[in-house]
């Protein structure tokens, strides 16, 4: 075959240029390569859950305030101290005040909050004084019980400061607002760890300790078994395809398309500046996705060239061979891909939209890197016609004519398991359960999720729930109401504590009235809570209640801590939290707010994401290839195994109690993005072959062509299982459910979409 | 050729003075023995939200005795604060509570305890014994036009106070205070404070002062008007029967 033969003048054109001018068809993609990675060094590295929330929900909105008014509400916890040891010793309070300084003077820590740091208010015969809880480093034995008889008259403050069993102080630390996680767990746990003796167990926890630590953890885990995944597929494909430079050569393929994908997000940074194209932990997944992608490129070139060396016996003619014959189908794969990915824009989460554009440049790509840098490559080889790579076929290759032989004789049975199959899938579906909590990430028993929840047990729990009131905070009926939400709260058995600029009322009402007990209530008229006010600012910092009521004493926020809850849990409590607060008289407005929230809408949106990206990918896939083959039965063909694949893996998921997260929701993406590849390979080869083949031998022959690359790609590809061992449960997930999606999508492939056209084949083989 | 002698003079009195000697001159200033204001302060938070207060303050003795009626806002009106303070003992700091009928004694066991919420703290309204701090003169500046000294102020350990240090500018001519820095332990600046003056009676009263808590990024701005000096005040107004109703002006 000489370029001539190429009946069509674009294929001919581009296998022209290509063979012709090898050198230039490798330099070209590659600086493409080295510009495109150089945005790699404005990648921006996000770990801010609240940034996948769009602006305009409710309680995203209310988050912001909340930010604005009292200042960040996700803080570090420490917890230090010794089982079975009272923690009231002078060397423990003198560990907390040098801690405190030490986290005081951090530049990025806007307030600590423990014994060190806050007022006491006494009241003796008439006389009030706000004072600190501990007035100086070194205290005295009769010091130290005087603490400890305050904290005993106000077991609201203790709980927030000492563990129940008095074994432990909890510091509570508060970022500003404008840093990062990462950032603020690492000053954090570093002073921490420099600061406390070994003789003392540290314990961390809190939403920021939680986010700045486990994004980074995530990432640097992938990163590991990626290594191990890329080492298997070399192995995987160094057995079948039994060269060292073909598999090479489909490594440089995926390489150069990562680098451009991670360098386009940077350079999107660096011109739009805008946080869609920010890498959070949702875009953990894209190197593996990508990965996945341009392996299918690569292997089903590299595969059809040798088939092809077989034959022919020559580069140059089996190269022409090769590119004449999937030229189309890897546009046509690359093209569905990208327009599933671009379907992400249409998704909630304004990362997706980030995260589709820049995956699609990495396809993009990794087509243009197929279809001129690696049959250049091939091209320069010399290649030794009598290796085994070129006369023997390939282990998986004598595998793929039992699929023939085996749909070829029994295609309505094999329809039937595949039918079966989905409809299991579909019951699966029901019991499809979605969590985005990042601290149930982690199995019990690992050093990360232990300290997680010592925090969680022996304190007052890291969860928080923020109910922000408009209205005036000096009102006695509001702050009535307040005390009410604030018993309603307290009733759920995880929520362990609540506090309000309600309470501090209540505690200066008390010290006001000689400290009488019975006075620890709101004061029946708006005079009373006004002098308590104006009395506290003569006395001690008004900025004491900047985490509870705003400037102007007309916004309150309320706050309550709860131990880790279920994904339900927290969804149940925020919606009987948001109809009592509904419900309030004497405030204008009520929001509710705080990571719980957060988690309960990130959980919709992640199923509303998942399920709009899965619709419109579908939907595009089936249009672009009924237009390509120029008749709609093609496109339901490439939909329907890509879709029962999808309802499969996502109802065995609900069968195996996997539970869908925004890190393993993404997983769809990869079903569809590389289901779809082996359709269209699969579609493109029917086409091609049923004007050559006999009718009766026509799945076989497309399955002997199109099956070797299929499942070498998806046997390959099976290497991410190594994320099985990944110490996180969603990577772990994601490891399991890669192996699951490529076995789906190639055998679904295989059997019921070979089934399908078999049982079709007077239909669609004549036209 | 007597004018040039007496600019060399005044130029060699400036040069030749001490940190402590300049210090003392502001400290053996002409003050009255009382004085009547009415005081307004606005706070502004770091988010341009505003609180504003308007009080009736009477003082005595160099502002050792103090005694301040709230009017405004309206939340505080009635609500008074009386203040004395002793060498030999805690200062003695009472609260009238209209609307509980009670008067409460208050003791802010911390210098650097905000006053009202404002900028200025307890410490910094206390008069400033010239023993309790070592003064070094710094290069001289001029602010606004007006020549002034420049003084680091230390306090010694026995004064415990919250400040590492203050740096005062001092105009020469008139010798007082148009701006002062006040640096934390840390030795940060923390405070940013001005003044402005009003000459009364051939004194040099403070009609407003500035100050800013860089920390904070909070403002507190107030004014004295209706300023009444060395009148027939009783000094035995300074008691608590005193809180209980808002003088005229």
């Amino acid at each position: 075959m000489t370029h001539s033969d190429v009946n069509n003048p674009v294929r001919s054109w581009i296998i022209e240029r290509v063979l012709d001018n090898p050198k230039k068809a490798i330099f070209l993609p590659v600086l493409v390569t080295l510009i495109m990675g150089a945005g790699i060094s404005y990648l921006v590295v996000d770990d801010d859950m609240m940034a996948m929330l769009p602006e305009t929900l409710d309680s995203r909105m209310s988050w912001d305030a909340v930010q604005d008014e009292f200042g960040s509400t996700e803080v570090i916890f420490i917890a230090f101290g010794n089982k079975d040891q009272t923690i009231y010793s002078s060397k423990s309070f003198s560990l907390l005040w040098d801690l405190t300084k030490a986290l005081e003077n951090l530049d990025q820590v806007e307030k600590v909050s423990c014994i060190t740091t806050i007022s006491r208010i006494d009241s003796e015969n008439g006389f009030m004084e706000i004072s600190d809880l501990q007035p100086v480093r070194d205290l005295s034995a009769k010091q130290i019980d005087k603490i400890k008889q305050y904290l005993k008259q106000n077991p609201t403050i203790k709980q927030r400061v000492v563990s129940a069993s008095e074994e432990y102080f909890n510091i509570m630390v508060q970022p500003y607002e404008d840093i990062p996680h990462d950032v603020m767990r690492n000053v954090v746990v570093t002073i921490g760890d420099s600061v406390l003796p070994a003789e003392y167990e540290v314990h961390y926890g809190g939403t920021a300790y939680i986010t700045g630590s486990v994004p980074t953890m995530i990432r640097n885990d992938i990163t590991v078994l990626l290594r191990v995944g890329l080492f298997i597929m070399a192995i995987v494909l160094m057995v079948n395809l039994r060269n060292p430079f073909a598999v090479v050569m489909v490594f440089a393929v995926i390489i150069q398309s990562l680098i451009v994908m991670a360098g386009f997000m940077g350079w999107m940074v660096f011109v739009t500046g805008s946080e869609r194209f920010y890498f959070t932990i949702i875009n953990a997944s894209m190197p593996i996705i990508l990965l996945t992608i341009a392996n299918s490129d690569g292997v089903h070139f590299v595969a059809k060239f040798f088939k092809e060396m077989r034959k022919k016996k020559d580069t140059k003619k089996s190269l022409e061979s090769t590119m004449d014959t999937l030229l189309v189908p890897i546009f046509l794969t690359s093209l569905t891909t990208i327009a599933a990915f671009l379907s992400l824009s249409f998704a909630p989460i304004k990362q997706l939209m980030g995260y589709g554009v820049c995956i699609s440049v990495g396809i993009a790509h990794a087509f243009i890197l197929s279809s001129t840098f690696l049959p250049a490559a091939i091209s320069l080889k010399k290649w030794d016609m009598s290796s085994k790579a070129v006369t023997r076929p390939s282990i998986f290759e004598n595998l793929i004519a039992y699929f023939g032989k085996t749909v070829t004789s029994n295609p309505k049975s094999i329809l039937g398991v595949g039918v079966l199959f989905a409809s299991a899938g579909i019951v699966g579906l029901l019991y499809l359960k979605v969590d985005v909590n990042i601290a149930s990430f982690f199995r019990p028993g690992t050093e990360f999720r232990d300290s997680i929840d010592f925090i969680d047990q022996e304190m007052t729990g890291t969860m928080d729930i923020r109910v922000r009131l408009e209205g005036s905070m000096k009102n006695p009926r509001t702050l009535n109401e307040i005390i009410n939400l604030q018993d309603m709260l307290e009733n759920n058995n995880k929520v362990t504590t609540s506090f309000s600029i309600a309470d501090v009322v209540k505690q200066m009402h008390r010290v006001v009235m000689d400290d009488d007990p019975e006075f620890e209530t709101i004061p029946e008229d708006q005079g009373k809570v006004n002098n308590l006010f104006s009395m506290y600012s003569m006395s001690g910092d008004p900025e004491d209640f900047s985490t509870m009521v705003d400037y102007e004493y007309s916004v309150g926020l309320v706050t309550a801590l709860s131990r880790v809850m279920t994904t339900d849990e927290i969804i149940s409590i925020v919606n009987k939290i948001e109809e009592y607060v509904g419900d309030l008289k004497s405030v204008g407005s009520a929001s509710v707010t705080g990571m719980a929230v957060v988690i309960r809408d990130l959980v919709y949106l992640v199923v509303q994401s998942s399920v709009i990206s899965i619709v419109m990918s579908v939907i595009l896939i089936g249009l672009i290839t009924s237009l390509f083959f120029k008749r709609i039965a093609w496109g339901m063909m490439a939909i329907i195994p890509l879709s029962v694949a999808v309802v499969i893996n996502f109802g065995f998921m609900g069968l195996a109690g996997i539970h869908l997260s925004h890190v393993t929701a993404l997983l769809a993406s990869v079903i569809i993005g590389v289901g779809v590849d082996f359709a269209i390979h699969y579609i493109s080869q029917y086409r091609r072959l049923s004007k050559i083949s006999e009718k009766n031998m026509l799945t076989n022959d497309v399955i002997e062509d199109v099956g070797y690359p299929i499942i070498l790609d998806s046997a390959s590809n099976m290497s991410f299982g190594a994320l099985l061992f990944s110490a996180f449960i969603p990577v772990q997930y994601m490891g399991g459910l890669m192996v699951f999606a490529m076995i789906s999508t190639s055998i679904g492939t295989l059997t019921f979409l070979a089934a399908m056209a078999e049982l079709l084949k007077h239909n669609l083989a004549g036209k | 050729m007597r004018n040039i002698f007496i600019i060399m003079f005044g130029i060699s009195i400036s040069l030749g003075q001490s940190g402590y000697e300049i210090a003392k001159r502001l400290d053996e200033k002409d003050k009255p023995k009382n004085m009547v204001n009415r005081t307004s302060m606005v706070l502004t938070n770091s988010k341009g939200k505003t609180r504003n207060s308007v009080m009736i303050t009477k003082t005595m003795d160099n502002s050792r005795c103090q005694l301040i009626w709230f009017l405004e806002p309206k939340d505080d009106r009635g609500v008074s604060f009386l203040k004395i303070e002793h060498d030999d003992r805690d200062d003695e700091m009472r609260i009238w509570l209209p609307a509980f009928k009670r008067v409460r004694r208050i003791s802010a066991s911390k210098k650097g305890d905000s006053f009202m919420g404002s900028d200025l703290s307890y410490e910094d309204m206390t008069s400033r014994s010239l023993d309790e701090n070592e003064y070094k003169r710094l290069d001289d500046d001029v602010i606004d036009g007006r020549d002034c000294f420049v003084l680091k102020v230390t306090p010694t350990t026995s004064l415990k106070s919250s400040y590492s240090m203050h740096k005062l500018w001092i105009v020469k001519d008139d010798i007082y205070i148009v701006k002062e820095e006040s640096y934390d332990k840390r030795e940060k600046l923390k405070k940013d404070k001005s003044f402005s003056y009003l000459k009364i009676d051939n004194y040099d009263i403070m009609s407003k002062i500035s100050v800013k808590d860089i920390q904070k990024n909070h403002r507190t701005d107030i004014s004295f008007d209706q300023v009444k000096v060395d009148t027939n005040m009783d000094e035995k107004i300074f008691q608590e029967k005193s809180l209980k109703r808002i003088p005229k002006l």
